[in-house]
């Protein structure tokens, strides 16, 4: 397709610069993304198995909250019941905090029963690893807050904006070359071609899931000011949301149904439907509230992994719902497909990691981008590169790679260090920060090439280590590691294996390439030139 | 295709378009969806249709910001964006 050179290179300069602005960001925002496609077994990785209490069949559900109820009063508010997942306890309540807040200090109850049908129960502060990986996700690790939101969600959304433009001038630019060299994978005309044509094809590909992506960052990061705005400019005096008047009934606990009644109930409301979650809140007051997780594997998820029915916990009258096929329920359905859509919650578990898969693809196509900037901006034959070069290579592989290290090294100590310390969630975010922060550093000071050298190794290294320490696990058990336990577990120690060979294989790559690659490239070491004199001259 | 005299190429012009696009792209875009809101299916006292709205304001937005370099210059951008604001307000306002 023609398109006219003016418009190509306003388009093409659009391309350049949002997306060396934005890229680094969203390559955080992108790996960690694919890693909380299995939140629920990162969980189970990362605490013991003895901390989760056996499953208990439904119809001993009853059983088991008349018992806590009978002598436990936090939960006498509230509590959760987990239905068909191996990976929790059938009844949790929080002892200290709340699902709805984000603290590295929960305290959570436990309990099942025993084959005698007595209680069980255990309170222990659970793993926060998954929920801090998605806090990584959400804002690329950026702390502090702006009003009740986060900072790092406002400037993920407005890298969004900026992805947006990315996407649309992207293809605009490549329209003209793109039935010539869609599927070209030219290795033989030099590395930024082969770059090219890889970064090309990746996004081309996986355009429909990008867009998706871009849009709904932006409406999650800024749907208080969208709203905001609808109501000030459309709404005027007409509310925004129905208010239903709440159920001033006084009930009491002895008036709870049963938990079989309510799954019959369930049943009927939506039959292609399990329950996984229950989630009585507020049981003590007119805002009593329970709220139901319900998994089909072939349908169209609202949350990231279920959808969603709210009941009056009392009288089962239905007061929201995301599965309501008919008329009344089509804007919160359609709604619940955005959701959807980007959470990967539908098509089940292939969905799952066609997502993982995507939302990798999408840290390449950010990563190679900034490689490629930096070879355009190659100065050819000169000894020494411009500094915005070294500066932006320094900070693609500082920042994008060591957080990637980071990550993967508190994982894996976490697992080490999980029976010596108090609470683990601690110990993960001072080591996220410490090893980021110093690999940030490193790879300003050395340059990106030796940064390179170091952190894809660390990378590699510490990903081979998940599954070694399994193995150690079963050799010698008093070390108070823990084996996986669990086909999603074993799944863990399996990806982090795969990783360590795709690290490595990065690693040779571009060890071949600083020492025998182009010497007027900001990869390369010079082998005769020390190194620090190398630094000193960049400094 | 004919080589374009100087005149006749795309300006640049970053600020303004840029600028144009965020903004008034960012009020046409509720505008429209306004439109939606109250001439749409359901009208606007359709239950939790509030949230489909909310959504509906960034594709339109993202879209106009990233057309609006298509204008040949900024002021361009500004005269005509603006001007669709104008007409879609009048209609919004009018009607509802």
């Amino acid at each position: 397709m023609k398109v006219r050179s003016d418009v190509l290179r306003v388009y093409q300069s659009i391309h350049i610069w949002t997306g060396i602005i934005a890229g680094i960001v969203l390559f955080i925002g992108f790996y960690a993304g694919s890693l909380t496609m299995f939140k629920g077994a990162i969980d189970a990785w990362s605490m013991p198995p003895a901390l989760t209490l056996p499953q208990v069949p439904a119809e001993k559900l009853d059983d088991l909250v008349a018992q806590v109820l009978a002598q436990d009063d936090k939960a006498k508010t509230g509590f959760s019941l987990h239905l068909n997942d191996e990976h929790q306890s059938p009844m949790t309540w929080y002892q200290q905090g709340s699902e709805r807040e984000l603290s590295m200090s929960h305290q959570l109850w436990h309990a099942s029963l025993d084959e005698q049908g007595q209680l069980v129960t255990q309170l222990s502060t659970p793993s926060e690893l998954a929920e801090l990986i998605d806090q990584l996700h959400r804002t690329a690790g950026i702390a502090g807050d702006v009003g009740h939101d986060q900072a790092g969600a406002y400037v993920l959304g407005i890298a969004a904006v900026l992805y947006s433009l990315a996407l649309v001038s992207g293809v605009i630019f490549l329209l003209p070359t793109l039935t010539k060299s869609f599927f070209a994978l030219r290795k033989d005309k030099g590395e930024s071609r082969f770059w090219l044509d890889a970064h090309n094809l990746v996004g081309i590909t996986s355009l429909p899931f990008h867009l998706v992506i871009c849009v709904t960052v932006i409406v999650f990061a800024f749907h208080d000011q969208l709203y905001d705005g609808l109501k000030h400019m459309v709404y005027g005096e007409k509310p925004l949301f129905a208010q239903s008047a709440p159920d001033k009934t006084p009930y009491t606990l002895a008036d709870l149904p049963k938990v079989t009644t309510v799954l019959a109930k369930v049943q009927q409301i939506a039959p292609d439907y399990q329950v996984n979650e229950m989630t009585f809140m507020n049981l003590n007051n007119p805002r009593a509230t329970l709220r139901l997780g319900l998994y089909n594997p072939n349908g169209f998820m609202r949350g990231p992994v279920t959808d969603f029915l709210y009941l009056h916990p009392y009288s089962l009258k239905v007061t929201n719902s995301t599965i309501d096929q008919s008329d009344k329920g089509i804007w919160a359905r359609t709604v619940a497909v955005f959701f959807g859509l980007h959470f990967g919650s539908y098509g089940g578990d292939l969905g799952r990691w066609v997502y993982f898969f995507l939302g990798l693809s999408g840290a390449f196509l950010f990563y190679s981008g900034n490689l490629l900037w930096l070879e355009k901006r190659r100065k050819k034959q000169a000894s020494e590169q411009t500094r915005a070069c070294r500066l932006m290579a320094s900070a693609t592989v500082g920042i994008c790679l060591g957080s990637v290290a980071a990550l993967t090294i508190s994982m894996l100590l976490g697992k080490w260090l999980y029976v010596h310390v108090s609470n683990i969630n601690h110990v993960y975010l001072w080591l996220y920060y410490l090893v980021f922060g110093l690999l940030v550093v490193y790879a300003f000071w050395r340059g990106a090439a030796k940064a390179a050298l170091l952190i894809l190794p660390l990378c590699a290294l510490a990903t081979l280590a998940m599954p070694i320490t399994s193995l150690v696990a079963l050799i010698v058990p008093s070390l108070g590691l823990w084996a996986p336990y669990s086909v999603a577990t074993l799944g863990v120690d399996l990806v982090a294996l795969a990783f360590s060979g795709v690290f490595f294989y990065a690693y040779r790559l571009t060890r071949h390439r600083v020492f025998n690659g182009p010497q007027d490239s900001i990869w390369a070491i010079p082998a005769t030139v020390p190194v620090a004199e190398l630094t000193q001259q960049t400094s | 295709m004919a080589r374009l005299a100087e005149q006749d190429k795309l300006q640049p012009d970053w600020w303004t378009k840029s600028l144009a696009g965020l903004i008034l792209g960012f009020t046409l875009a509720l505008g429209l969806v306004g439109l939606f809101a109250w001439f749409g299916p359901g009208g606007i006292d359709a239950d939790t249709k509030v949230q489909f709205n909310m959504w509906l304001i960034t594709p339109i937005w993202l879209l106009v910001l990233s057309f609006s370099f298509m204008f040949k210059t900024g002021l361009r951008a500004i005269g005509y964006l603006g001007l669709f604001n104008v007409l879609t307000y009048i209609v919004l306002y009018t009607f509802r």
